[in-house]
């Protein structure tokens, strides 16, 4: 089974007085020689997989959804996440690294507690840290550091909440202006536009994010994952998602 | 095309068998199911359900086989949810509850769509609605909260797009309707009578007046009303769906029954809430959610057991189906079929494994069929309402 960094497992969360709830996980790494499949599970209020023994069993369901796209052309990738959040976007820096190409991460975090290790990271990196009190890296919102690298960046992929998805796509939409930059894509400007939601759509994309959504079934019936979309459309962040270009997505509505 | 249908195997690792893609051989080959003396559905006497219900301890389920007299035939599981209406045949009872299946296409590649007894749809309204902003589903203690705000394409769309596809399964679909008045309620029932594919309507109740007021299933009148204009615009077998929320659930199970209910299904989800992490107020983008899971079920074992005293038609059991167990507990209480959420939503093969477990459960009690398990748990004589009081009684 290949996984693609995007993609995630659903983690059947037990916790011994309910029936078994599909909670979704982002792959954070895969051995395909050892076939191991690593994730990081944020402890939750409950802390149920903490409660496990080494070696206890769980349910485990994936790979789920659509990928990131990346163009191939691009060398310099930024990624941007908050928290944990980063190990979602892990297996996307060992597929640009393998290809050659140069990632920075920007990590966003409450306080320096909260930073995700950077042990946990590939050595090839350049790991940028904010924290909002300020005890490790820059203080203030990983946003506020995104600047610094747009013009370095080709491609950008972010896994963060919804306010700071919010920022970035705002920061996006203005990229193009700001740098005067040329677009990636056809050279002749004609051509059909990608379809939207195809693979093409975001390997062309500039900005592509992983959203963070609850859901339910993950098999796109339950529809209690959906985001809104451009159009006044919506869509599953469980069948469409979890990973989007910027502009199928609806950045006003809600 | 015939949808490709693979058979997973089970999460958790509870029974990881591959099941066959049989349907239960009908009734036509088996022996009559044993009718006790009366030619009810009560249990037979000296039978394991009639010793459970004298001995008044253990859940029929709970009993190992008293006596060596196992049945080894094919158990008849059929249900039929409109036996005044040219029937809604069920191959079993176990049923997808409204919500977890979506239109039920979705689940192909999952489920073994023919195996199930039915599907009841997600909510189909008029006109296609968007559903809620913000967050609509958060996981709570043994159960679910969600708020999904009836997103859909509407009821020309549903048709156009879905019932081809529900013509050609044998296994019938039940639509769920949901409406804010009685004569939209009535133009859905309207568009949708007649149409291939369709075997029955499931009526929201739970669904909030738009001229205001409070749900139509918490008013006896309201709810019959809705009834009463459905029966008018189409022959199709009606089923309304009740809240546990009503103030005397019976009276609004007499009152939907009156106005030409087929049958009944209980209950829908119970109004909930969730507090965000930082407490800055609720979680779901529209603060309430509908609390569905374990955490409801003995509401639902109550209402059940209050609605199947006072009415005849059969009874469609739902709220916190996650075993076989609960599964023969709805049973005895009164209801003929059982209706699969919530569980669902991680398994979607539970119903048809339930079926199995059912027809297990009767084999060892030495039943060809369910119907026997219906209502063991009723009482002869009707029992007070939750109404008057539950804990204290003057």
């Amino acid at each position: 089974m290949a996984v693609r960094a995007g993609q995630y497992v659903h983690l059947l969360r037990d916790d011994g007085i309910g029936p078994p709830r599909r909670l979704p996980i982002p792959v954070e790494a895969t051995d395909r020689a050892g076939g191991l499949v690593s994730l990081v599970v944020p402890a939750g209020r409950d802390g149920w997989l903490a409660r496990g023994r080494p070696g206890d069993g769980v349910g485990l369901m994936g790979p789920y959804g659509r990928p990131i796209e990346r163009d191939p052309r691009s060398r310099h990738l930024l990624l941007i996440a908050e928290g944990d959040r980063v190990a979602a976007l892990r297996l996307l820096m060992d597929e640009a690294l393998a290809d050659g190409s140069q990632v920075v991460v920007l990590v966003g975090a409450a306080t320096a507690r909260e930073v995700y290790p950077s042990s946990l990271l590939p050595d090839e990196v350049e790991y940028v840290v904010a924290t909002g009190d300020g005890t490790l890296g820059h203080r203030g919102e990983v946003v506020d550091v995104v600047g610094e690298f747009e013009a370095w960046a080709d491609q950008s992929v972010a896994a963060a909440s919804q306010p700071t998805l919010e920022a970035l796509a705002r920061l996006a939409a203005g990229r193009r202006e700001r740098l005067g930059v040329a677009k990636l894509g056809r050279k002749r400007g004609g051509g059909r536009p990608d379809a939207p939601g195809s693979a093409a759509a975001r390997r062309r994309a500039y900005l592509q994010v992983i959203v963070d959504q609850s859901m339910g079934c993950a098999a796109g019936a339950c529809l209690g994952c959906v985001v809104p979309a451009v159009g006044g459309q919506s869509l599953r962040a469980c069948r469409e998602g979890p990973a989007f270009a910027v502009d199928e997505l609806d950045w006003e509505a809600g | 095309m015939k949808p490709k249908r693979r058979v997973i195997t089970t999460p958790g690792g509870r029974s990881g068998k591959r099941t066959p893609t049989v349907r239960r051989i009908r009734s036509a080959i088996v022996p009559a199911p044993p009718k006790g003396p009366s030619g009810t559905s009560r249990p037979v006497p000296g039978s394991p359900t009639a010793a459970a219900r004298t001995t008044g301890t253990q859940p029929p389920g709970a009993l190992e086989p008293p006596v060596a007299s196992g049945f080894d035939g094919e158990v008849d599981l059929q249900v039929d949810l409109a036996p005044g209406r040219g029937g809604l045949d069920l191959s079993n009872p176990l049923v997808g509850a409204a919500g977890a299946f979506g239109f039920g296409v979705e689940l192909v590649d999952v489920l073994d769509i023919e195996r199930i007894g039915a599907i009841v749809t997600r909510g189909v309204t008029l006109k296609p609605r968007a559903g809620n902003p913000g967050r609509r589903v958060v996981d709570v203690p043994a159960g679910l909260l969600n708020s999904i705000g009836l997103q859909g394409p509407g009821v020309d769309a549903v048709i156009d797009r879905y019932a081809p596809t529900w013509a050609r399964w044998s296994t019938p679909v039940i639509v769920n309707l949901a409406a804010g008045s009685a004569g939209d309620f009535a133009e859905l029932a309207r568009r949708l009578d007649g149409v291939p594919g369709v075997a029955g309507l499931e009526l929201d109740l739970a669904c909030q007046p738009s001229r205001g007021g409070t749900r139509f299933a918490l008013d006896p009148a309201a709810a019959g009303a809705v009834v009463t204009a459905v029966r008018r615009a189409t022959s199709l077998p009606v089923v309304a769906k009740l809240s546990a929320e009503a103030t005397d659930v019976r009276s609004v199970a007499r009152s939907v029954v009156e106005a030409g209910a087929d049958a009944i299904a209980a209950i829908n989800t119970v109004a909930g809430l969730a507090v965000a992490g930082d407490r800055s107020g609720p979680l779901l983008g529209t603060g309430y959610g509908g609390l569905s899971g374990p955490a409801i079920r003995p509401i639902a074992l109550r209402v059940v057991y209050e609605i199947a005293q006072v009415v005849e038609v059969p009874i469609v059991g739902s709220g916190g189906v996650t075993g076989i167990d609960d599964v023969l507990d709805l049973l005895a209480v009164g209801a003929s079929a059982v209706a699969v959420g919530t569980a669902a939503l991680a398994d979607p093969m539970l119903p048809v494994r339930l079926a199995d477990e059912l027809a297990d459960v009767c084999r060892r009690q030495g039943l060809s069929s369910h119907r026997p398990l219906v209502g063991s748990a009723l009482p002869a004589r009707p029992a007070p309402p939750s109404a008057r009081g539950v804990e204290y009684r003057p």
